[in-house]
């Protein structure tokens, strides 16, 4: 767990997005946790800004995966921004293909992540959200990546 | 012109034969929704599996029920649907429409699924008077569309996070109540009271767009701080939430446009509250309101056979190379 990243406000949760985005990598899959209104989707809206996504980004839920065309110099292309929520097997998340989908400098971030853990295993970045009794959206890093990598991360969550 | 309607964009798989004359000759709609109930949310199956098994028998039912061979029938062309939905879903429906296509030799055209949402009132009603205000929401979208004409309109707003029904549905699930999530909190809203509960009414400022994503989280969070208020409080008190917001933007949507009608479409233009809202606001601006049936209100393919009649009217048939474009967009037509 590395130190947690406190957001007040929807405006910090995207600024949260914003700044990790500069943090990612093509091939990047990134599992988001927490629970309903927990500011995942703002999160990602964040990120999509940080990637330079020109077109609004919306909730994926219904068609469990959107793409973005990203404007950066990260050498990231692709957004993909999923949504499991709405997917019932974990052989349904192999559907998916996520790891072909990031192949060509993509990133992927999948929302409720977490049920999905168990695919994608250790090696991929997770970010958790939890709100607590103030309502201030907690962000924590995880992940068995690089330790270089890793120490990034944890920087960015404990600004 | 006779066209068959394919439809597989999200539960219901459906097809339909319709005239250009708008008259319906048939209308078959299988859904799997009784399956994913038992989950307790939508459960998209994304290789669209249960499609492949049900397409086959349904179109054929339509057909039969048009009075039509269906071997060989006597249509003009086919009209499917190619987006926006899941991947897997459209590409069972596309490829189905593809095959028949090349079997029958009669052109297929690929149809934007909000498209045909929008001649659902048209539908049910060749004589209506235009230009009007439709009011589109579903589980997967909410718009405001203005349209001068069958086959011209504009999008005057949109969902910024999550669409209407999404909302419902996430709300329903976090209550424990069954899917689909619109029904069940509908039903329980008549016996709770709306000022029950504090909910906010996003408005994301002076434009017609529209925004759920903060109503769902104001539930959660009220719920989880008052563990006491009663289901049906919630539910009347989200409901009116819900109401409250699209009724507030479709009232400046009447405001700004001078139309002669306004029509509610998708799932849940089912909805009693923003039934009745609609009806209101049409007294109130003296004009008509179309308020489809609930079978033309959810998805069907008749919808999607008028829609592609005036498709390919306009820009001909599809190719056979047509992909399906899963985040397709509402554009401008005129």
């Amino acid at each position: 767990m590395s130190p947690a990243r406190r957001c007040v406000s929807e405006v910090d949760t995207r600024e949260a997005g914003r700044e990790f985005a500069r943090l990612l990598r093509s091939g990047d899959i990134v599992l988001l946790s927490g629970t309903l209104g927990a500011g995942k989707t703002t999160f990602v809206q964040g990120v999509a800004q940080g990637l330079g996504v020109r077109e609004r980004v919306t909730s994926p839920t219904f068609t469990v995966v959107r793409e973005h065309q990203c404007h950066n110099n990260l050498g990231i292309v692709t957004l993909h921004h999923c949504d499991v929520y709405r997917v019932q097997s974990l052989d349904e998340v192999l559907d998916l293909a996520l790891g072909e989908l990031v192949e060509e400098a993509g990133v992927a971030l999948v929302e409720w992540g977490d049920l999905a853990a168990t695919i994608f295993g250790p090696h991929v970045v997770r970010v958790n959200f939890a709100v607590d009794d103030d309502d201030v959206r907690v962000l924590d890093v995880d992940g068995a990546i690089e330790p270089e990598r890793l120490a990034v991360l944890v920087e960015w969550s404990a600004t | 012109m006779k066209v068959l309607g394919i439809e597989t964009s999200c539960d219901e798989t459906a097809a339909s034969v319709v005239d250009d004359s708008l008259h319906v000759y048939s209308s078959v709609v299988e859904s799997s929704i009784d399956q994913h109930r038992a989950f307790g949310g939508v459960v998209p199956e994304l290789a669209g599996r249960a499609h492949v098994t049900t397409i086959g028998p349904v179109v054929r039912r339509a057909l039969e029920d048009a009075g039509l061979d269906p071997h060989r029938p006597a249509i003009d062309a086919i009209a499917v649907t190619s987006g926006p939905g899941l991947i897997g879903s459209l590409l069972v429906g596309l490829s189905a429409a593809k095959a028949y296509s090349l079997a029958w030799g009669v052109p297929f055209v690929g149809v934007n699924h909000l498209e045909g949402h929008l001649f659902a009132p048209l539908l049910e009603r060749p004589d209506l008077a235009w230009p009007m205000v439709t009011l589109l929401v579903s589980g997967g979208h909410s718009l405001l569309v203005l349209q001068k004409g069958p086959d011209d309109h504009r999008v005057l707003g949109e969902t910024i996070d999550d669409a209407a029904g999404e909302a419902y549905d996430k709300v329903a699930r976090w209550l424990g109540l069954g899917y689909p999530g619109g029904p069940e909190i509908d039903r329980l809203a008549r016996e709770g009271s709306p000022g029950a509960l504090k909910l906010p009414v996003s408005m994301i400022g002076d434009d017609l767009d529209l925004s759920f994503s903060g109503l769902k989280t104001a539930v959660v969070r009220a719920t989880e701080k008052q563990r006491d208020v009663a289901l049906a409080d919630v539910a009347a008190s989200f409901q009116e939430a819900v109401a409250e917001q699209l009724l507030r933007k479709l009232r400046a949507a009447l405001v700004a446009h001078d139309v002669r009608g306004v029509a509610l479409a998708g799932g849940v233009a089912a909805n009693s509250r923003l039934r009745e809202g609609v009806s209101a606001l049409a007294n109130e601006f003296g004009i008509e309101a179309h308020l489809p049936t609930m079978a033309m209100c959810t998805d069907n393919a008749a919808m999607i056979a008028a829609a592609g009649i005036f498709r390919i009217k306009r820009s001909g048939p599809s190719s056979l190379d047509l992909s399906a474009r899963p985040n397709w967009q509402l554009v401008d037509v005129s």
